[in-house]
């Protein structure tokens, strides 16, 4: 019985907060309701972007990979008339084979080189929208998304959306936490500790970079036709540079050491950007400046503050590697 | 296309390369030298437009003053990062280069809010016309920067390779444990790396000040090119920076002419494709067994 | 057949040539010693046979196919594996889990298998193997501590133990037993020839370690700028004048360490 209770003892807090996020879209107004069916997608895509620098690739290219699924799901939805519940994976499965594409030059790159790769080829999607009116609409954009349905129950509502979206959250995120605990987990982060070693043991390096980046790249997907379905459209400008930092904000201020740190961070954030609203002028420097405090003063992110996270046996809490040579500044 | 055209795109493609260059060069150097980036060396740019905007426009400075102000303006936020970011979160490089993300949100909504947002703002031009060669014709304004560019680039290779302090920042760069055993500060050069890429990329907001249109935000576009002629180059070399800042300036201004920039960037991030899967160290970057 | 073939191989880095010309057989079954000065270039030789660089020149057959220019992880699957002369290790794990992340060529696991946990059952028959490698090697009472807590000693010690995990026919060490104590260096050498006993290994080290290598070795190769200077076993190779020669120009003398 006492086995059972340890093993099973993490559950117990997932369950509960899991049970409030059922209960409360009930208690509160619609406004907030869809503040939370964005949450959840910036759940998604916080858990992902960690899978991909569980590597070490600290990739600027996130966000553009969130569009790609939201422009498949405008092409596909619109014209093809796919239902909601294939759309989802599908978009992911799109978005996964352009991150595969793009993976290839930017496996010649490591560290720095590959931020600044990702970067220029997630920029060279976004143009490549806002500059070919047919199918991607130009910088207008795609509008007029069907509204979508799950089993004859339509998603237009805060409410019914709000349950579609969170069980999308909670598939996902229970996908990448499994593989975060597997073998293939553990090559990732062997690869992100001593890349040469690991090679030299066995694991084929390029091959495991190209699969967190690919399955990265599909939640962000995933995450990109939950965003174009609510919103009924795509534009381009939901996909800048901006966002991306926003996304790098909230992992690193959570930590990215273990797998609930970016859930943290992207938690914590979210209110503390409803709660600026008031300064909408200023945020930006407020989160940017919480960035620049919390590396220098709390490099390892919330996370390495709350010792009693439970990791998986033999899981040192991990400090955030140098990416490039063995030199030294200062 | 036509002769005139052909004239214009060449001057145009030389003043973009100069841009470029003075933008690359300052971004190759504090990376061979601290191994990290900047990545609000858009900013850096940004704040030199801005010191032009504020001193020349609202305050009657002279253009060629206020010019050659932003350079100490800026690298002294150069220091400032080196000082406040850099140094504290010391061996840890990839914290130092997110801070350095978090730094361009600041620096843009500091100079949104004292200068406002939304519209652009306009700057005389100090030199009006353009010069007249054949049936072509290029503004002066652009072309005045192909003179200040290739000045800094001179000065900065005389520092480099024949001034003391400059032969110190190049063997730190490439030899840093030999650098220290010598006595080479290296807290003083990279504080002086950070200061001479502010300078450079303040002087390239500068100068593009009146062709540009100055926001907060212009230097999103900038770091894009920055770092991508700074990979192309190979990643510290100075050297490579100029040669990349000249291919890519050609094809950006070419492309542009013939479509418009957005095809140019993406021209260029192809051309930035191509190289990483030929040659991923870059043009002149050092080899990989 | 030797299992190990290398013809001609040479390695170049820009102008200079640290190998050049090299010819080497090694027999399975062999614990054979790869020594020579400082800069000697014994380990480029490694980083060329273990795929970390690509040869300039030559070939090089493991088990009859040829290597040359394959990836790391390529050749460790083929049967061919190193250790680095620094100590590497994946920091986070604990000594288990080290050697657990190196059977990863023995663990395959597929993204739909690693989502639903099918696993389990190659997972026990891994865990099995890993806890008996680790004791093979002597680790068996720190298999729960942390890589980055254990001596030195222990440290390259697991070192090997990862490589064996990788169930490899070749076995390239480099410099294993650096910076140990003589008690170390003697468990060492009896983990050496306890693999290529038991378990049918072959071996080749560098070392720089005399004893070492007169003690388990039974033939050695020496190396000289890039070059083979001599070949035989170590009591041929100790009074082998060109040997004592190159030794002789350099800071080791061969005969310190008896």
């Amino acid at each position: 019985m006492t086995e059972l209770h340890r093993k099973y003892r993490g559950w117990v807090p997932v369950i509960v907060i899991l049970a409030i996020l059922c209960i409360i879209p009930f208690h509160m107004r619609a406004y907030h309701v869809e503040i939370a069916i964005i949450y959840f997608m910036s759940v998604i895509l916080a858990a992902s972007y960690r899978l991909v620098t569980t590597t070490g690739d600290w990739g600027f290219a996130h966000i553009i990979m969130q569009g790609v699924g939201a422009y498949a799901t405008a092409l596909l939805a619109k014209h093809a008339g796919i239902p909601f519940i294939v759309m989802v994976p599908l978009a992911g499965f799109v978005t996964a084979l352009v991150g595969a594409i793009i993976m290839v030059p930017m496996l010649r790159t490591k560290g720095f080189a590959f931020f600044i790769a990702s970067f220029a080829f997630g920029e060279f999607i976004r143009m490549l929208w806002m500059k070919v009116k047919h199918p991607f609409g130009g910088t207008g954009g795609i509008t007029g998304i069907p509204s979508p349905e799950l089993f004859g129950l339509k998603l237009a509502s805060s409410v019914n959306y709000y349950f579609a979206s969170m069980a999308v959250m909670v598939i996902a995120v229970f996908i990448i936490w499994r593989l975060d605990r597997s073998r293939i987990g553990n090559a990732w982060k062997a690869i992100h500790t001593d890349d040469s070693l690991a090679e030299c043991m066995g694991i084929n390096v390029a091959r495991y970079r190209t699969l967190a980046f690919v399955i990265g790249s599909f939640f962000a997907g995933t995450a990109g036709a939950l965003l174009a379905y609510r919103m009924g459209s795509v534009d381009p400008h939901n996909f800048e540079i901006t966002q991306m930092i926003y996304l790098v904000i909230w992992v690193v201020i959570g930590g990215a050491a273990t797998f609930w740190g970016p859930l943290i961070g992207v938690t914590l954030l979210t209110v503390a950007f409803e709660w600026s609203r008031s300064m909408l002028e200023w945020r930006p420097m407020l989160f940017g400046g919480l960035l620049i405090l919390s590396l220098i003063f709390m490099p390892g992110g919330i996370e390495s503050l709350l010792p009693g996270l439970r990791r998986p046996p033999g899981e040192h809490y991990a400090r955030f590697r140098k990416w490039l040579t063995t030199v030294k500044p200062g | 296309m036509d002769s005139a055209t052909l004239i214009q795109t060449l001057l145009n493609s030389v003043v973009t390369a100069s841009i470029y260059a003075l933008v690359a060069v300052g971004l190759a150097m504090a990376f061979g030298v601290m191994k990290m980036a900047n990545f609000a060396h858009g900013e850096f740019f940004m704040v030199g437009s801005y010191t032009v905007y504020v001193l020349y426009q609202l305050g009657g400075f002279n253009f060629w003053v206020a010019v050659a102000l932003s350079m100490p303006i800026v690298a002294l936020l150069g220091v400032a990062t080196e000082r406040l970011i850099f140094r504290p979160t010391g061996k840890n490089i990839l914290a130092g280069f997110m801070a350095t993300v978090g730094l361009g949100f600041v620096l843009q909504v500091a100079v949104g809010r004292i200068w406002g947002v939304g519209m652009m703002k306009r700057i005389d031009t100090p030199y009006m016309g353009a010069a007249e060669i054949g049936d072509a014709f290029v503004g002066w304004q652009r072309l005045i920067v192909i003179p200040c560019a290739i000045a800094m680039l001179i000065a900065l290779r005389y520092f480099l390779y024949n001034m003391k302090l400059g032969k110190a920042l190049r063997a730190c760069a490439q030899e840093p444990e030999a650098a220290a055993l010598m006595g080479i500060n290296i807290r003083t050069m990279t504080m002086l790396a950070m200061a001479l890429a502010g300078a450079s990329a303040g002087l390239a907001g500068a100068l593009m000040a009146p062709i540009h249109a100055v926001t907060p935000y212009m230097g999103h576009g900038i770091v894009l090119i920055a770092f991508v002629v700074v990979i192309v180059g190979g990643t510290a070399s100075i050297g490579g920076a100029v040669l990349a800042a000249v291919i890519l300036g050609f094809i950006h201004t070419f492309v542009t002419t013939l479509t418009d920039s957005l095809v140019g960037t993406m021209v260029g991030v192809g051309f930035m494709a191509i190289t990483l899967v030929i040659r991923p160290q870059g043009l002149l970057g050092r080899e990989k067994p | 057949m030797a299992l190990l073939e290398i013809r001609n191989l040479s390695k170049n880095f820009g102008g200079l040539a640290a190998v050049s010309d090299l010819d080497l057989d090694v027999e399975q079954g062999e614990i054979r010693g790869i020594i020579g000065p400082n800069g000697a270039g014994k380990t480029t030789l490694f980083n060329v046979i273990s795929g970390a660089y690509r040869p300039s020149g030559g070939t090089i057959s493991f088990e009859g196919k040829s290597i040359a220019g394959k990836r790391p992880s390529t050749i460790a699957a083929m049967g061919a594996v190193r250790t680095f002369q620094r100590t590497a290790l994946f920091e986070d794990f604990d000594v288990l889990g080290n050697v657990s992340v190196a059977r990863h060529l023995h663990a395959k696991e597929t993204v739909f298998g690693a989502i639903m946990g099918t696993a389990w059952k190659m997972e026990a028959a891994n865990k099995k193997r890993a806890e008996e490698i680790v004791d093979f090697i002597g680790l068996g009472e720190v298999k729960h501590e942390l890589a980055v807590n254990l001596s030195h000693g222990h440290q390259r010690a697991l070192n090997v133990a990862m490589a064996v995990a990788t169930e490899p026919r070749l076995l390239m060490l480099d410099e294993p037993v650096a910076g140990m104590n003589p008690g170390e260096k003697a468990f060492m050498t009896e983990v050496i020839r306890k693999l290529r006993n038991e378990w049918n290994i072959t071996v080749i080290l560098v070392e720089h370690d005399m004893r070492t290598v007169m003690g388990v070795c039974e033939s050695v190769t020496v190396i000289n700028f890039g070059r083979k200077l001599a070949e035989g076993t170590p009591d041929e190779i100790v009074s082998n004048e060109d040997v004592i020669e190159a030794y002789l120009g350099s800071e080791e003398i061969l005969g310190e360490d008896f």
